[in-house]
């Protein structure tokens, strides 16, 4: 057993998602909307995909997709929930 | 108006039969009004997904880490270990925004939220775009 490998993985990951931007979108979803067990399914299968093609493509993917660009696509996603949100509280004052 | 007021009326004195009689039908017959308003299940799960996959695949800080630790030559166990931490992450989000759904009103803390996304958009979307633009 490498039980110290797991560990100090674990460790240093869920420090560093403490308070990331992907973090906070889990946040301002799940605070939203009426279905929290949807959200945690939805960010969970994309947080373990996303390791799953890091732990073992690692440096190849990056060079094959720029991390930029697939930035610039989150952003996109990031604004279209931003925007849904404020349309929604806007709607509820009128 | 006046005819508003009686359909109006008579909608909240069968209401209260309803739920006088039975309770079980009048709590059936809230469940479908309040459904529509809200994005179905698989909207809700595709749209976190997507964003937050995209998200995270294009965090050079995470990439960095899970590189530094696949050197090790364990990549299942880096996985394990990464994926666990997610999860448990992930489940954390969740809960401290069902909190925050509890302490503010639901119009105050959409507006909150979304202000943040758009904040949040905007300022990886502005330095994703010089990334690209000055590689």
């Amino acid at each position: 057993m490498q039980l110290p490998l797991l560990a100090s993985t674990f460790v240093t990951v869920f420090l560093a998602e403490l308070g990331d931007k992907t973090q906070l979108t889990i946040v301002t979803i799940s605070g939203t909307t009426t279905k929290p067990a949807a959200v945690f399914l939805g960010s969970s299968a994309a947080l373990v995909l996303a390791s799953l093609l890091g732990a073992f493509a690692g440096g190849s993917l990056s060079s094959l997709i720029p991390a930029d660009a697939l930035q610039l696509a989150a952003s996109a996603g990031f604004l279209l929930i931003g925007i849904r949100l404020l349309v929604r509280a806007g709607r509820e004052d009128s | 108006m006046t005819d508003d007021s009686t359909a109006l009326d008579t909608a909240s004195e069968s209401g209260e039969r309803a739920d006088g009689k039975e309770p079980m039908e009048a709590t059936k017959t809230v469940a479908p009004a309040a459904g529509p308003a809200d994005p179905t299940l698989l909207a809700i799960i595709l749209t976190t997904f997507t964003t937050v996959f995209l998200a995270e695949l294009g965090d050079k800080t995470q990439l960095a880490a899970l590189l530094l630790a696949a050197e090790s030559g364990r990549p299942l166990l880096v996985f394990t270990g990464a994926a666990l931490a997610l999860i448990c992450s992930s489940l954390a989000g969740v809960l401290l925004g069902r909190w925050l759904a509890t302490v503010l009103p639901p119009q105050r803390l959409e507006r909150i939220s979304g202000a943040l996304m758009v904040s949040l958009g905007l300022w990886l979307g502005a330095q994703a775009g010089i990334g690209l633009i000055n590689p």
